[in-house]
């Protein structure tokens, strides 16, 4: 199963439905993009992945320098 | 004395038998129907309920959202009169406001509803909470109206520093989360002194609080004021609740609580996190941030998740940060500037602020606004300020639109700031955290600044007051 944001294959299930078989929740462990078996998730172009755009972002919050 | 909830469920009850709250007692799903209906209720702009789903698809509780979403509903959080206006409730908050601090009453683990059941091994996110997304293109499953309990690792036992802050949380694993700390936040002058250290930074994620704990945790106050302190003010002078963490001694939780998540922050460790449907009603993009392990559970006995949806505004945030960013804003600028009236920063966390002001000389009006800018809220947040004369109402907006088109000559009431701090989560500033700043002059010249058209106000005729009251009542009688 392809990560529907990043195209990894690197994904697996985060969790089942407490009740009955309803649902299972799926993770990528690349991006942290989450999804339910009970969603067509659609992510427009606008927010799809890949590493280069993963290397290039923003670090909130940045991490301090070591205290010595 | 004002009305006190003790709890969230004690809120729901009063509003429930206010005819404030809905109930849904048919099986929904996770997706779309929780955010839909959030946003269906913020559609409808007046007397906007909570909506109480009793039944989730393939889950085992029940979810409330837009707790926070109507100006009835912030009337009742603070012990009023339903129909109390905005501007009555921004000076009642004001009032007690004053009370600050107010010391809460710690309460023994025992007498802690927040404790009734808890969970140390095998955490499970989705057992104990009916997890969802808000916004169709959000990341995952957020959780977005959380208060969130960390202290300065520096001084561990200083409750002053204790920090009750609302963050935005992404559901990563069944016991991990992701959290927003952004630099300007006091959560992250926390997580900064825990991270050169390489140290994890204690935190309790807590939900489904007593309104006001949530109202508190979204008020931007001073890094040395406590939210605890402020609650038992606005409770009109009655301490609130807490109780010690399970995990941590120096930590406090609401005792209250629906559920407790405890934890710890990773330290040095940013993985992917978002976009989320954020407060200007766009989507914030991906960027690398915190990760929570959460380490320990505890949760009331049927926890009810209580959420919150975030569209274009305006959606139930835009209520929960209304009055509660007016408020701080004001009392900082009456310190220095008693002339001061009132503060409406409602619009979009104080991203746009109406100052009403006595102007004392020529030029104070920009003066005021200036002030504004440098409040620790202000200088990141707030872009446009308009300022206006003490007569006039910054809450009623007609009012505001009359000072704007009589009172402001543009090549000289109109100015802009460069090169300014923004608030990054704004789409407009660039790069995300820095801005530049639109002051708007809106008042009455004062000398020495020239007049040269003096104008007389028109005022109302002598036998108004008579006349509202005799309409009123006429109006009623045709009702009946």
């Amino acid at each position: 199963m392809k990560c529907p944001r990043c195209n990894s294959d690197n994904t697996r299930k985060m969790a089942d439905a407490p009740v009955g078989n309803a649902w299972e929740v799926y993770v990528c462990e690349k991006c942290w993009y989450s999804w339910r078996s009970t969603e067509t998730p659609v992510v427009i172009e606008k927010f799809k992945l890949d590493d280069e755009k993963i290397a290039h972002m923003g670090v909130i919050p940045p991490i301090p320098p070591l205290k010595k | 004395m004002a009305k006190v909830y003790k709890d969230l469920r004690d809120f729901l009850e009063l509003l429930e038998a206010e005819g404030q709250l809905v109930r849904v007692k048919e099986e929904v799903n996770p997706e779309p129907d929780i955010a839909a209906a959030g946003r269906a209720a913020a559609n409808l702009g007046k007397n906007q309920p909570a909506i109480f789903f009793e039944k989730v698809k393939g889950y085992k509780y029940s979810v409330v959202t837009n707790v926070h979403g109507s100006w009835q509903n912030h009337a009742l959080m603070l012990g009023l009169d339903k129909n109390t206006s905005t501007k009555d409730q921004f000076y009642e908050l004001n009032r007690r406001w004053d009370k600050f601090p107010v010391p809460p009453n710690i309460v023994k683990r025992e007498d802690a509803p927040c404790k009734e059941n808890v969970v140390d091994k095998n955490i499970n996110l989705f057992e104990i909470l009916p997890l969802y997304r808000i916004n169709e293109q959000d990341g995952g499953f957020f959780i977005s109206k959380a208060s969130v309990v960390t202290a300065d690792p520096e001084f561990p036992d200083d409750f002053n520093k204790l920090n009750v802050g609302t963050y935005r949380i992404q559901v990563k694993d069944k016991d991990r989360v992701g959290i927003q700390a952004l630099a300007m936040h006091d959560i992250a002058v926390q997580l900064e002194k825990a991270e050169a250290e390489n140290k994890p930074l204690p935190i309790c994620i807590t939900l489904g609080n007593n309104p006001l704990v949530t109202f508190m945790a979204s008020t931007p106050i001073g890094y040395s004021q406590n939210e605890y302190e402020f609650v038992g003010a606005l409770q009109d002078g009655v301490p609130t609740d807490i109780v010690k963490s399970d995990l941590y001694d120096h930590l406090y939780v609401p005792a209250g609580s629906e559920v407790v998540l405890e934890g710890h922050i990773i330290p040095r460790v940013r993985t992917v996190e978002g976009p989320f449907g954020e407060f200007p009603g766009s989507y914030s993009g991906s960027r690398l941030q915190c990760e929570v392990q959460i380490d320990r559970i505890t949760h009331r006995t049927n926890p009810i998740f209580e959420n919150l949806y975030l569209g274009l505004p305006w959606t139930e945030i835009d209520y929960l940060m209304a009055l509660n960013t007016s408020v701080p804003l004001y009392k900082q600028l009456k310190e220095s500037m008693p002339e001061v009236v009132a503060v409406n920063a409602m619009y979009t966390h104080g991203i746009g602020v109406i100052i009403s002001t006595k102007v004392r000389y020529g030029g104070y009006a920009k003066g005021v606004a200036f002030r504004l800018l440098s409040t620790p809220h202000g200088m990141p947040y707030s872009k446009v300020v308009i300022v206006v004369d003490e007569f006039v109402d910054p809450f009623n907006l007609e009012q505001v639109m009359w000072a704007l088109t009589t009172r402001v000559q543009p090549s000289k009431d109109v100015s802009i700031i460069e090169n300014c701090p923004g608030m990054p989560l704004d789409p407009s500033s660039n790069p995300p955290g820095m801005h530049s700043k639109l002051i708007i002059d809106a008042t009455t010249p004062v000398a020495p600044e020239p007049n040269p058209r003096e104008t007389q106000l028109l005022d109302p005729p002598a036998t108004t007051k008579e006349w509202e009251e005799k309409l009123k009542e006429m109006m009623k009688n045709l009702n009946k």
